[in-house]
């Protein structure tokens, strides 16, 4: 077969049988970490461990047995990673898979020079959304009636909510019917519109893996000269094999992505609908409950300040504003950089709607600007020193 | 009882527009606008007296905390000028007030403030007749606005 060139679309799956039936959708993503590690092209790889049935931590390893352990992916992995990335100071290079929210945060991070793009190798999944492992345990237990701790694992399949349990049970309930008693997936997830992570390295998922091949193969579209070097690389290594993928299975693909847009198209338009009444009031009593932690600022994956923003250094307790200028400067530092990760929602202990309200804030002018943060090189346009150069 | 005093918290007293006159802050460049207020002083121009003048070395100075302190402290509006563009004491400051005023009025409107109460203006040295034009225009229109609702009621 020809080399691995960027544009390739492949449907690609590891060479090891085991792997390939236990990792999800082939085991490709896990082939190609574990070709890098062997290999040397990465010092450390992250990898899902799980911690109980609903829930998997990110852990960094150096070794390729840990990889071919790992958990696979997993649709309640909540966690943005960006901010664990830059704990490692680039010192080490990090192969990881990412969700497409990941990967933006990863790139605005680079485009803020706090993380090095030559030291990560990021591998994008397919992600019609996150749900919080809280929540679900909840719903298993009063709509699935189901004791959480006799499940053994889930999976979303056409839009239901499998969970298995222990005796091998299969319960199922459409996710839709969940969301309306907003017990499905997480709110951003809901309205976002990146499905498929095309700012990654590689853009992997199982969407488009048709025939015989399904649940067994997994679809990958090279993104950079980086993945095609990756893939290859697995690839002459024997850990993965590749075949062209079909125009059909491209074609479903782009289907079902374009399925999720028009439903996160619909959810946003009834999460952002304009506000009746005094729209000050009403941001006023969404915050009124704040009490200042910082945490939505410690867990924002766009957020490069540090200690020292702004933000933190011109908000003063004691100030009795109707609205803290804490929020008014993170509103408008992030109107331009939002990724709607979610993070901060699920951070707040005061269970503040804070992803909804900086998106309140960042999608008029991101939608005028036709910006968005995280999926091209573009510089954030509060930067730029011309205001042409923003249109 | 108990329901009563969380009743009185919550509720934002509007302020009464009776003996209210609008406060106003003004950014001024050093290079340009602020020559521009001289001139209009000078020129013994007649101008509305609500307007407070802080002086900037240049309008890009003029940050979104600045802007918002000054509407949370009771401020009725903001006025930013700074030189033309293209004549900026320090090449291309005001291009950059530009950037970031943009953000800063997306970001009002969407809470609902009303667009004449931060206002952005290029005023060079030479324009005293255009300062006071400017403060007057501005005066008037922020007074038939009302008082910021920013602004509480215990601010004088």
């Amino acid at each position: 077969m020809t080399k691995v060139k960027v544009g390739d679309r492949l449907i690609g799956w590891s060479t090891n049988e085991e792997v390939r039936s236990n990792g999800g959708s082939g085991g490709l993503v896990t082939a190609v970490f574990a070709a890098a590690l062997e290999k040397g092209l990465v010092d450390n790889v992250v990898v899902l461990e799980k911690a109980n049935q609903f829930e998997a931590v990110p852990i960094i390893t150096d070794s390729v047995e840990d990889v071919f352990n790992s958990a696979g992916s997993m649709h309640m992995l909540i966690s943005n990673q960006t901010k664990y990335l830059q704990q490692f100071k680039n010192e080490a290079s990090i192969a990881l898979a990412v969700k497409p929210c990941d990967m933006r945060g990863i790139r605005e991070q680079q485009k803020r020079n706090t993380i090095d793009s030559d030291k990560i190798f990021t591998v994008g999944l397919n992600c019609g959304g996150t749900m919080a492992p809280f929540k679900i345990r909840e719903v298993v237990e009063s709509v699935y009636e189901v004791d959480p701790d006799q499940v053994k694992g889930e999976e979303i399949e056409k839009g239901k909510l499998i969970i298995e349990t222990f005796d091998g049970e299969h319960h199922s309930h459409s996710i839709d019917d969940l969301e309306v008693d907003d017990h499905g997936r997480r709110e951003n997830c809901r309205y976002c519109t990146v499905k498929i992570a095309t700012n990654s390295d590689l853009a992997c998922g199982n969407w488009g893996v048709i025939g015989e091949l399904s649940g067994r193969g997994t679809y990958v579209e090279v993104m950079t000269e980086k993945g095609a070097e990756f893939l290859q690389n697995a690839i002459d290594m024997k850990f993965a094999e590749v075949v062209e993928a079909p125009e059909k299975g491209t074609e479903i693909r782009g289907k079902v992505n374009g399925v999720m847009l028009k439903m996160a198209a619909n959810t946003h338009k009834e999460v952002f609908k304009p506000i009746e009444g005094d729209k000050l009031e009403d941001l006023r009593k969404e915050l009124e409950n704040c009490i200042h932690c910082g945490a939505c600022k410690e867990v924002c994956p766009v957020c490069a300040c540090g200690v020292d923003a702004k933000c933190n250094k011109y908000y003063d307790p004691t100030d009795d504003y109707d609205i803290s200028l804490y929020h008014l400067i993170r509103f408008l530092h992030l109107s331009d950089s939002c990724i709607g990760c979610g993070q901060c929602t699920d951070v707040c202990p005061a269970d503040i709607p804070l992803t909804r309200l900086y998106r309140r804030f960042a999608n008029p002018v991101q939608e005028e600007l036709d910006y968005m943060p995280g999926m091209d090189d573009r510089t954030p346009p509060f930067f730029l020193t011309k205001l042409e150069e923003l249109e | 009882m108990t329901a009563e005093i969380e009743c009185e918290q919550n509720k934002r007293v509007s302020v009464s527009r009776e003996g209210w006159t609008p406060k106003i802050v003004m950014f001024c460049c050093n290079w340009c606008s602020y020559a521009g207020a001289d001139g209009a002083g000078v020129a013994r121009l007649q101008q509305e007296t609500n307007v407070r003048v802080i002086r900037v070395m240049c309008s890009s100075r003029v940050d979104a905390v600045h802007i918002y302190t000054a509407f949370l402290e009771g401020a009725d509006g903001v006025l930013i000028t700074g030189c033309h563009l293209g004549d900026c004491h320090y090449v291309n400051g005001n291009e950059k007030t530009l950037v970031k005023y943009k953000f800063i009025k997306s970001m009002l409107d969407e809470m609902g403030i009303e667009d004449e109460r931060l206002q952005l203006q290029w005023i060079s040295a030479s324009e005293g007749q255009q300062y006071a034009a400017f403060v007057n225009e501005m005066t008037e229109k922020i007074r038939k606005l009302g008082p910021s609702p920013f602004r509480k009621p215990e601010v004088i």
